[in-house]
């Protein structure tokens, strides 16, 4: 018997079996969970039209900048709002499906539920915002803060509006308000690019000098209706 | 770590060093107590500190316990067992062995922990513990080749 | 353990739905009996930590109902349940488990485990949207129990289960409740007479009954007939 010996060890060190274990286990406080353990969880967890909705956000930055096509950063901020719409969806997702009463009994509550998917969508966005604002800076010729402060306030707008529209009794009946907000955003984008020069004009001239400030008190404004929102989701009706 | 195989782990353990049942269940179960209380915020039950805490507990516990009395049907071969001559064989081999030895084989080959895990449990460098479980690897060998010739 | 509901009640506008309860329960099977809108629902949802009581308290051994360690505690079983739609059976148990706190290796075994123990294990790859309402049922029995609470409440749990799965479910729950909480409302009194060792029933929001029931007092059926139809 050469190594043998060392399968045949543990019927050497067996002990009798433990008489309180499955009591003192199941009372033993479960150990907790971090909250990037807790995101990695929740990542499986997002739908996959989302992650195909990022991918084309990046693929269109990627693929105008390349090809050099003007409209590039003004498809990206008529864009960019959806984006925003779809994390606020997610916000009722479990709602929605009925899946609420369960997650709110589960250790971690609802709210952590939702605030790391959020947050999830959050780095979604941040890495969109990432990768196509540097290409567009460089194709173009632009700065890329700047160019990232012009995709994101539409974003941001559209993401405030609709946190505090779907708390509202209207957008809560309704269920889509986020995204009936982001078509509006989007339109007026298209609207104000197409037919309103001057509006375009004085617009860039405004994010020139004031675009991080203004972009930064939108980044507080949704931060604020956020917290309002993660600290609504267990207020069951 | 899954809790249920840590416990697993450590009630063995500290049946070895105490062969005692009642004994070797309450000193895991404080072991995960004093961990707890140690760590604050329990994320994940490490179980290279879970040993530590064992040990120092069974050394403290060792003076004061009797060992149970070996059940009378400890030898008793099961029946159709074709490895029970084998078996007799490593139980001499291990007998031979001194206690520290015989920690380490327990740690290495019954619980299957890694060289990092064991030398930090026992509080020996990692050299020492290569070495320790070295020899008591060739010890074990040896005494079933004299054994079995 | 000790579950202690202290006096809750809860107040909507022009309502009051459970009215000052008091009761305390430990390990076994707890029918709760009431007639539909006699805030049995209610009264889960507050001891599951749901619905916050407009006053009263509940707790498990001085472990408050709003706080993680009591919900890691709990098992519950809400009446009506949804599911997100690409969900199978094992993955929403195992979400469950994943919620719950359970360690991933542990949760897709424990998840086997329960999914087999409710007889789910041959469809366990299949998505919830083609079960039938037994079949749907029996995966909430099962995340339910994922976490082998000490606390257990089902709300209506035999809804939708038909007569096989019925037995099946009394016997999951007879024997889960040696060492349990268990909570279960119904309007149907033969699930309590075979099962449950205590009793509680409700009407208009006030608890009727409360304590064993025994051949001594009749039978329970006519007694629960003449109480509440």
């Amino acid at each position: 018997m050469k190594e043998d010996w060392k399968t045949l060890l543990s019927d050497e060190f067996q002990a009798p079996q433990p008489k309180h274990k499955k009591e003192f286990l199941r009372n033993l406080r479960a150990r907790e969970v971090s909250m990037p353990e807790m995101l990695l969880q929740q990542v499986a967890y997002v739908r996959p039209s989302i992650w195909l909705f990022a991918l084309a956000l990046v693929a269109i930055a990627i693929v105008g900048s390349l090809m050099r096509v003007e409209t590039t950063v003004n498809v990206l901020t008529m864009l960019m709002p959806f984006s925003a719409a779809i994390a606020v969806l997610e916000t009722r997702r479990s709602e929605r499906c009925g899946m609420a009463e369960l997650e709110m009994t589960t250790r971690f509550s609802l709210r952590s539920v939702v605030l790391a998917r959020m947050m999830i969508l959050g780095i979604v966005s941040f890495l969109i915002l990432c990768i196509s604002s540097p290409m567009i800076a460089a194709a173009f010729d632009a700065g890329t803060v700047l160019t990232a402060v012009r995709i994101l306030i539409p974003y941001l707008i559209t993401m405030s509006i609709s946190l505090l529209a779907e708390r509202s009794p209207l957008g809560r009946k309704t269920g889509y308000a986020s995204l009936a907000i982001a078509s509006g955003v989007s339109i007026i984008i298209y609207w104000i690019d197409n037919y309103e020069p001057n509006v375009v004009a004085n617009y860039l001239g405004m994010i020139d000098s004031w675009g991080i400030m203004i972009a930064l008190g939108l980044m507080a404004f949704t931060a604020v209706e956020q917290w309002k929102t993660i600290n609504g989701v267990e207020a069951f009706a | 770590m899954d809790l249920e195989e840590a416990y697993d782990k450590i009630y063995r353990y500290a049946y070895f060093k105490l062969n005692n049942q009642s004994v070797a269940e309450d000193v895991t179960q404080e072991t995960f107590l004093r961990f707890i209380s140690q760590k604050g915020n329990v994320h994940e039950y490490e179980i290279k500190y879970l040993y530590v805490i064992a040990r120092n507990l069974c050394i403290d516990e060792y003076r004061r316990v009797k060992a149970d009395p070996l059940p009378e049907d400890y030898d008793a071969p099961a029946p159709f067992d074709d490895r029970r001559e084998e078996r007799m064989m490593v139980r001499e081999a291990l007998a031979k062995l001194p206690r520290e030895d015989q920690e380490i084989l327990l740690l290495r080959h019954v619980n299957g922990e890694a060289v990092g895990t064991i030398c930090k449990a026992l509080g020996i460098s990692r050299f020492a513990a290569y070495r320790r479980l070295k020899s008591a690897e060739d010890k074990m060998r040896e005494s079933l080749e004299v054994n079995e010739g | 353990m000790k579950l202690t509901v202290n006096g809750i009640t809860k107040q909507y506008k022009n309502k009051t739905a459970v009215d000052q309860i008091s009761f305390q329960l430990t390990e076994g099977v707890t029918g709760l009996l009431g007639a539909n809108g006699a805030g049995k629902t209610t009264l889960m949802r507050m001891a599951s930590g749901i619905l916050t009581p407009t006053s009263g308290s509940v707790d498990a051994d001085g472990i408050p109902v709003d706080t993680e360690e009591y919900r890691a505690l709990l098992g519950y079983l809400p009446q009506d349940f949804g599911y997100y739609p690409e969900f199978t059976a094992r993955e929403f148990v195992q979400y469950i488990a994943a919620l719950k706190g359970i360690e991933k290796k542990k949760a897709k075994k424990k998840t086997e485990e329960i999914l087999e123990l409710v007889g789910l294990s041959d469809v366990a790859g299949k998505r919830i949207r083609t079960f039938s309402g037994g079949m749907k049922q029996r995966v909430g029995i099962a995340q339910a129990l994922v976490n082998d609470p000490k606390i257990l409440i089902l709300d209506e749990p035999t809804a939708g289960l038909d007569p096989k799965e019925r037995v099946r479910f009394r016997n999951l729950i007879a024997e889960i409740g040696k060492d349990t909480i268990v909570l279960f409302s119904t309007h149907i009194v033969s699930d309590v007479e075979r099962i449950a060792s205590n009793l509680l029933m409700m009407r208009e929001g006030k608890l009727i009954y409360e304590g064993a029931w025994n051949e001594q007092k009749g039978d329970l059926e006519k007694f629960y007939m003449e109480e509440f139809e």
